[in-house]
Parts: structure tokens; sequence; C-alpha cells
């Protein structure tokens, strides 16, 4: 951050894919400049082209802070979250905001998220205790080592960034994709849960982790370090031995 | 145009409190169907960005009765005690449900949940889950609630008016926000839990969508809000965009210093420094106190200037590098992206923000308003437990605790309500789809939506600050009744039905105005000072015997709200001096003598 | 979706990646070729190893060799994805340095084996 950079505002050009359905027969660029200090976020940007000049203008977002997953957009071709982008990385060239790629547009830079949510309904996606207990009976114990086994999984905010930079899912809708991969391997590897036998059959599907070709790039892309590629990757090595247990006649699905 | 659906229990809002409530409620009857509103997908509610934790009391030499005293102190007496007593012997099985369905308590080396220190509260019991509670309890509730086959979500779908017939509330009606279209949700009865209205002020903590609906829709049908002008300011926000740094910091040791390096808040009713850290002292006092000092520091000329205005700074780097990333990661991350500053190394500025409205929907002790079948939870609710200044982490408690009374409570209501006529319900429903619907098609108007709703908030803060005079509290009136006349002539740039967000901005600044007429003029009433409610202009003192009393705000339609009292619940403790750091401990000991 | 691998650098060294795999498969049938010959004979044995001296093959090799060097390194950097969590005194360890030691188990691997045929040469 420059000293004199740091208050005095500069003017950024923003290029923003629009889409109007009933007005825009298909997606164009549309582009507005605005006025920014050093800690002015994309999401800030496109909220003073709202405010000031076009409030037509849509997008999700809401808790400005990376925690809530409702902005994620292509900027400047890259899957991030737009408020944790900072419009002082592109000056003094312009800026490219487009809607996630892989999903449809419902308009301008909301895309629609309905396939995720769908699929997470799919996956069994809570605690399926190993053993039933009381709230009396008090909680179940879990060792802070055993809490590391799945942590970073359960820090996925659904801000489908991995699957907009997943080729895989872009090319087969059907892959039940990176994030929601992470969120089953996160309640398998949980010292509390029973269903893992359950969640197998669907890490083993042709839509499970076999649709994966490891590029990798979720992981990249993902704003809050869950690494998504490592819960797909290692599941291909858990998946292969369930395979191989079932075939052997032992019982599958167990650790 | 008008779809319909028929349900058993509607729930608007699916943060915390709207899931606690759905699967309460599916849980205590699965044959009841169970609507579940909410204008965003349920993990994007704020509930998400609640970070330091969630009271319940475990530890041994810890009990129910010092929770609640630390509750009803915190509060400055303006609590409902017999409420406070439910709540808190509510908590920890609330927690340990919690755990049961999977949320990633931080666990100490045996096995058993870990608790932290807060703020206000004498003995440690926050849970929490490293700094991202709220984060894990939301999709915890969110992904527990999948379980439950008779929750059918209306996610994106903005409630625009509930019906009301009969002198009970029916139902609601909800804009489907891709589409444009509408649905009339009936219902036995209503749940309504969509959070705070903190976007009133300008710089806040809160997400855009906490902008007061749930209060404004019940407000409307004539349900009182209570204790409105209780507004917390949380002490330790970045400056700017108002995000926040949770108390958890100075929980685990942080401490606050002005520019000369020096921990001001010894100067303010809350020392001695040392030893550190203390319970109840110093950093670890309640939040409108903290708040208050730093008025004074800044007054003095004691702050650091930011470009975003002055701050104090929020030292951290004693703590070390591996606390700082095993117990506040989202911190770390928070100072690194948004300021460049890495907490082991630097200070972080902070400064005050407007962060949770301590006041909302008159509801008892069971979460029922006074007009039949509707029912509220969280922090839209106005329950009876924060009195005039909410302690840290008896929030993410509350919306577990009386979410869960909420469900149960409207189905029972639900089962044992007739319905009524369709048609009837239908009539008013279109009526409330005209009148947004005039938002949009309007040809005359010449107010830029953001223009109104800027002046508001800055208006909003200049007036309901963190000290308050009487002169700037009715220029907020008046601005307000300016800005609700001036609403009326928006025009909009967006004329279309499918995700027109300003549209939907447009309806959420109507609720804003009106929530914030009913804070103005609360604050405004009340001639004394108590918790976050403070005045200096010649009403310094807490004043017990016109003051020990609930404001009650009431809807006056296009005037300026009525204001009224109702009474408060003491049971067991007497208003008394309220003391932090070493006067405190004093106190308490006198206390424990006299016992 | 059409070339959607040449839209971004991080895709294009996913590819690189992937194409590398066939300079191992290559390098397997030559040696494999060799192994053929040695059970066929002296004949067939002193003509592979003459066609491994022309100028052709040794350039065939060069490209091989960095094919095979690109490929062990990209295959230690997406390594940690692709095993559980490892855990050394309590704390997790860092994906660098499993790519790290990895790379150097390839290299001691390497340099061992090349010691070893150095000291059995004719």
């Amino acid at each position: 951050m420059s000293e004199s950079g740091s208050k005095a505002a500069r003017v950024i050009e923003i290029e923003v894919l629009r889409y109007r359905p009933g007005t825009d027969a298909e997606p164009v660029w549309q582009s507005f400049r605005v006025p920014f200090l050093d800690d002015t976020s994309v999401l800030e940007g496109l909220q003073a082209i709202k405010d000031d000049l076009d409030g037509s203008l849509s997008f999700r977002w809401s808790c400005r802070m990376a925690i809530c997953g409702s902005c994620g957009m292509m900027i400047d071709g890259v899957p991030r979250l737009a408020c944790h982008t900072f419009l002082r990385e592109f000056f003094p060239g312009k800026v490219r905001v487009a809607p996630l790629d892989h999903m449809p547009i419902e308009r301008d830079l909301v895309v629609s998220a309905e396939d995720f949510v769908h699929k997470l309904e799919g996956i069994t996606p809570y605690l399926v205790p190993r053993e039933a207990r009381t709230v009396e009976q008090g909680e179940y114990l879990q060792t802070p080592r055993q809490l590391e086994q799945f942590r970073q999984f359960a820090g996925c905010i659904n801000c489908m960034l991995c699957y907009a930079a997943c080729p895989q899912y872009g090319l087969d809708p059907e892959f039940i994709g990176p994030g929601l991969m992470a969120l089953i391997h996160r309640y398998n590897a949980d010292s509390r849960d029973g269903a893992r036998a359950e969640r197998m059959e669907l890490i083993n599907a042709e839509q499970g982790v076999w649709s994966c070709t490891a590029v990798g790039y979720c992981s990249v892309v993902c704003p809050k370090h869950v690494d998504p590629a490592n819960a797909v990757n290692q599941n291909k090595v858990n998946g292969a031995l369930d395979w191989v247990k079932r075939r052997a006649g032992l019982k599958g699905g167990g650790t | 145009m008008l779809e319909t659906f028929k349900a058993d229990v509607a729930i608007v809002g699916a943060g915390g409190a709207g899931l606690r409530a759905a699967i309460a409620a599916a849980e205590i009857d699965p044959g009841l169907t169970v609507a579940l509103v909410s204008k965003v997908y349920p993990m994007r509610s704020h509930t998400v960005a609640a970070e330091g934790g969630s009271a319940g009391v475990v530890q041994a030499h810890d009990s129910l009765q010092q929770h609640f005293d630390d509750t009803v102190t915190g509060g400055d007496w303006l609590c409902e005690q017999d409420v406070v007593d439910y709540f808190v012997s509510q908590c920890t099985p609330e927690m340990v449900r919690l755990e049961h369905w999977g949320c990633p308590w931080s666990r100490k080396e045996d096995g058993h949940v870990n608790v932290r220190a807060f703020g206000g509260m004498k003995i440690e019991r926050t849970w929490f889950a490293a700094d991202k509670t709220g984060f894990h309890i939301l999709h915890t509730l969110f992904q527990t609630s999948i379980r439950y086959p008779s929750i059918r979500r209306f996610d994106e779908h903005f409630v625009v008016d509930l019906v009301v017939d009969e002198g009970r509330c029916r139902g609601v009606v909800a804009l489907d926000i891709a589409t444009g279209r509408f649905v009339l949700i009936e219902a036995g009865a209503v749940v309504i839990a969509t959070g705070g209205a903190g976007r009133v002020f300008r710089e806040n903590t809160n997400g855009g969508i906490v902008t007061g609906d749930g209060m404004a829709l019940a407000y409307r049908h004539g349900v009182p809000l209570r204790d409105m002008e209780f507004m917390q300011y949380h002490p330790t926000c970045m400056p700017g965009t108002g995000l926040l740094f949770t108390e958890a910091c100075r929980g685990e040791g942080g401490i606050l210093t002005n520019r000369e390096g020096y921990r001001y808040l010894q100067d303010y009713g809350l020392g001695p420094a040392d030893p550190w850290p203390r319970k109840k002292a110093m950093e670890l006092g309640p939040r409108d106190r903290l708040s208050q000092a730093f008025w004074h520091e800044d007054r003095k000329g004691r702050t650091v200037q930011t470009p975003h205005g002055s701050a104090v700074n929020l030292d951290l780097r004693h703590l070390g590098e591996k606390k700082l990333r095993e117990r506040l990661p989202l911190i770390c991350e928070l100072a690194q992206e948004f300021l460049g500053i890495d907490p082991a190394d630097a200070p972080i500025p902070v400064r005050p923000a407007v962060h949770y409205t301590m006041g909302g929907i008159l509801v008892d002790g069971r979460t029922a308003s006074p007009l039949p079948g509707l029912y509220a939870a969280g922090e839209c609710s106005s329950v009876g437990i924060h009195g005039a200044n909410r302690l840290g982490s008896n929030s993410l408690a509350e919306l577990s605790v009386f979410g869960r009374v909420a469900g149960e409570e409207a189905a029972r209501c639900a089962r044992t309500t007739p319905r009524v006529d369709t048609a009837t319900l239908t009539r008013q429903a279109e009526n409330a789809v005209a009148r947004v619907r005039e938002l949009v098609v309007r040809s005359d108007g010449r107010e830029r939506l953001s223009t109104v709703r800027k002046e508001m908030a800055q208006s909003m803060e200049n007036g309901c600050g963190i000290y308050r005079t009487g002169p700037e509290m009715q220029a907020t009136c008046d601005k307000l009744a300016e800005l609700r006349e001036r609403y009326r002539g928006v025009k909009l740039d967006d004329t279309s039905t499918a995700w027109n967000t300003e549209w939907l901005n447009a309806v959420e600044l109507g609720y804003q105005l009106e929530v914030a007429q009913a804070i103005a003029h609360s604050a405004l009433a009340r001639e004394e000072s108590r918790g976050a409610h403070q005045r200096i202009d010649g009403f310094a003192q807490r004043d017990d015997v016109r003051f020990l009393k609930h404001t009650l705000a009431r809807y006056g339609g296009a005037q300026a709200p009525g204001i009224g009292y109702g009474d408060v619940k003491i049971t067991r403790s007497p208003p008394g001096t309220r003391a932090y750091g070493a006067a405190g401990e004093h106190a308490e000991a006198a206390a424990g003598a006299a016992k | 979706m059409a070339g959607w691998w040449r839209r971004n650098p991080y895709f294009v060294w996913y590819m690189v990646r992937e194409v590398t795999a066939v300079a191992v498969a290559v390098y397997t049938l030559v040696l494999l070729a060799g192994v053929v010959c040695l059970a066929s004979g002296e004949a067939a044995w002193n003509g592979w190893l003459s066609a491994m001296r022309s100028p052709v093959s040794i350039a065939i090799h060069a490209a091989l060799l960095v094919g095979m060097v690109s490929h062990a390194w990209s295959w230690f950097d997406i390594m940690p994805k692709t095993m559980p969590l490892l855990f050394v005194g309590g704390r997790p360890v860092a994906a660098s340095a499993i790519t790290r030691a990895g790379l150097a188990a390839a290299v001691v691997a390497a340099a061992a084996l090349f010691a070893l045929a150095w000291a059995l040469r004719p």
C-alpha cells in the first residue's frame, strides 16, 4: 500500500457481464467507471454502480467478510469472492466481472444454485450418530486430534467457487463436485458418525470421485482453504479399498 | 398470478432461530407441513457471521445462578427475570443437542467441549468452534434440517406481508425473487425469525440482509416493538467497513490500548489493569462500557487516526502465532486480507460499530406475540433476556433455546387452530401484492433509493449513537419523518420482475425506515441512561423510579410511532449498582457476605 | 467447453502434467523392448544396444528425461492432495513438507540407482 495511494480516490473501469431475461438475447458486457480507495473491494465497486449509476445491476451479497458465500463470481476469469478481492489489484487496468462459470445465469451476476443445493440434500449431509446418546448423557467425546481429521472440510461456506473452477463439472454436471465431496468426507471422517457405508456408495458411483481427474484447481480457488481436491482424492483410495473389500466378500464401508 | 401453498407452520427467516424452530416443529409432529421461507439460502443467513461463541454453564464451579446474575446485571436490570431463568437452564442442553447434530465445538485434550471467557461473564462458559461459531451452528442446523421431509423450504423468497384474519395471523405473502411471482403461504401459526436491524445505521457489523424485515411486518400489524432504543455498539470493529473482530480476541487475552500504548479502560471504572486476564474487568467488561470508553478517549484526542476515522489498538501480539492461528483463524484472515496486518506482528486498529438490536418484536417467555398465531424468536424478538445491553455469547444461545420454543409452540398452535376460508386470505394477499408492485410500476417520483437509505443511516448514527442528546435525537426523528415522505417518491431504475434486487431493496428500505423510527422515538422518550442508551443532556443517571420499564413502540401509520411502557418482571434480583473491575469485585464480595 | 484447458494457465500446466505421463509410458515400452530383445538372443540384444546409441535415440531419451523429471515433480506436487492428514507430534504436516519429502526420496532413489549402475558397469 503506498502512502499517497491510500487516501486519494482513483477511478477504475469495471466491465460487468449483463444478462436481463426478456431484454438481452445473450449476455453483453457493460462498462462502468467507479472511484475507489486502496481498501475498496470489487463488491463495494458493484454496490457503487448499483447505488449511483445503474440500479438494475443484480448480484448476491451479504456478510462482506467472506463467510456467507453469496458473492462468488468470475473476476478477470478467476472464480473469487467479490468481497474478498480488491480493486487496487487491477488498477490501472480494468477489471472484468462475470457470473460463475458452469452454472446457468439467472440474471446479471446471479447464477442458479439449484443444482448444488439439490445435490447437497442428497448426500446425507448430517451426522448419523454411531451410537445413540441422550442430551442428559452429555456430549460425545472427541479429542482435538479427532476433530482435526475433519475440521478443515467442515469449513466449506458453499460459495461454489470450486464448481466454477472444476472443468470436469463443466463437462459433466452430473459430477457431485468438489465442495460436496468435501462435505461427504467431512462427515465420514467425523469420529462420531456412523453412516460412512451409505455415503461410500455415492463416493464410488460414476458421479462420485471417479469423475475427478485431479486437476486440483478447486483447492487453488477455495477462499477458506478447505482443499476439496484432497477430500476427493483421498476418497479415491477409500473408494478403491471399499470396492476390493466388497468384492472379497468382506463387509464394505468400514474404516 | 397468486399461487397458494397450504402449510401448518410458516417460519420467516432461515438463520439459526428459524432453522431451530423448523426442526423443533418437525420433531414435535412429523405430520405437520413446515414452510421455511427465507430471502436467502439458509447458509447465507447472518448467523453465519457470529464469531465468538455461545453460552452454556458446564464447569463445576459455575452455576445457573451466576449465568443469571451476569445476564441481569449486564442488561442493567431491564431483563424479564423469569425468562432469563428459563433461558440459562436451557442453554447447555441446547448446546449439547447441537453437538449431537455434529457441531464441531472446540475440545479439550480429554475430548470434552472447551469453554472460553467472554465479556461480562464471571466464569468461562462460552462454547466455541474456533472463531466461526455462528458459521458452524448455522451449517449444522441447515444440514440437520435436511433430515426432516416435512420441512418445505422456500429459498430466496422474500416476505412482503403477513395475512391476518379475525384477529389471528394466518400466513404470509412471499415474492419468489428469481421469477417475480408471489405466493400466499397459509399457515395455522407463523414464526418470525428474521434477525436484527443493524443496517439502519451507517457503520455496522451486519450483513446487507439485516434490514429488520420481520420487525416491521409484525409492527405494521399492531404488535409493539419493545426496547428498540437499545442498540449494541460492539467495541472492536474494522474502521470503515465495520467488520467484526470477535470479543473472543479479548477472551483469549487481547488488550486495548490508545495512541500512547496505554490500557485506557482503567480510567473508566474497569481497572485496575493487572492481573490480566481477569473476568468482568478491563477488556472483559461489557460491550456498552467499552464502546463508551472509546468515545471518551476519542474526545480526549488519545486515539489513532485511520483513513476511516479514529481507532484504538486491539493488541494480540503477546498471544503468539500458534494460539492465534488455532483459536482466532478468522480474525487473522480478516486482518491480513482487509488491512494487510498480521496480528502476530502488529496491533489491529478498531472502533465501535453497531452490532446488535437488543429490542424487537414483543413476545412472552414462550415466544408468543400479542397477535394470536404469531411467534418470534432470535434477534428480531424481544423475549426479555438482553435488557439494556446483551452479553456476548447470549445471542447464539438465545436463538437455539427460543428457536426451539417457538417451533414447538407454533406447532401446538397450528394443530388446534381451525382454518379459515382461503378466499378471504387471497383477497388480502392480493392487496399486499398490489402495494408492493406499485413500487416498480410507479411512473412519477424522482428520489433515488440509495440517497434515502444513506441519509437514514447517517441520521441514525448522528442521533442514536453511543452517546445521545435530546436535540440530536429530535433531529433524527424529524429527518426520518421527512425520509418516509420522500420514500414515497422513490423511482427505481429497474422495472423488471426476475431478480429485481433494486425492488427488494426498496421494500427493505420501507421496513428500515419504520424500524428506525421506532428506535429513534423510543430513545428520545427514555430520559435516563441505562446500558446501551446513554444520554449526556442531563439524564446521565439511571432512573429506576421513572424508567425501570420496557419501552413499547406502536405503529402509527404514516405518523410517528406511539410510545408506551410496560412493566419489567423482577423475581429475585432487585436493581443494584452495575459495577465492573475492582468495584464489581467489591460489590460481589459484599453481596456474598450479606447472603 | 471446447478448448477449456487453454482458458487458464493452471489448466495448461495440468495438461502438461497429464501429457508427461506419455513420456513415462514410452520409456517403459523402450525398456520392455530391451527385455524382449535380451530374451531373444545375443544378436537381438546387440541390435537394441546399438539402436540405443544412435543420435535419434539419444535425442528421444533427452526429451523423455525432461518429461520424466517434470512428471515426477508434478506427481509429488499433488501427492499431499491424495492422502489423509499426517500428524507428527500431534501437529498436522504441511503439504509443502510432504512434497519436499517425496522429491527428496525420488532424488535419493535415482542417485542410488545411478551409483549402483556405475559400480556394476562392465
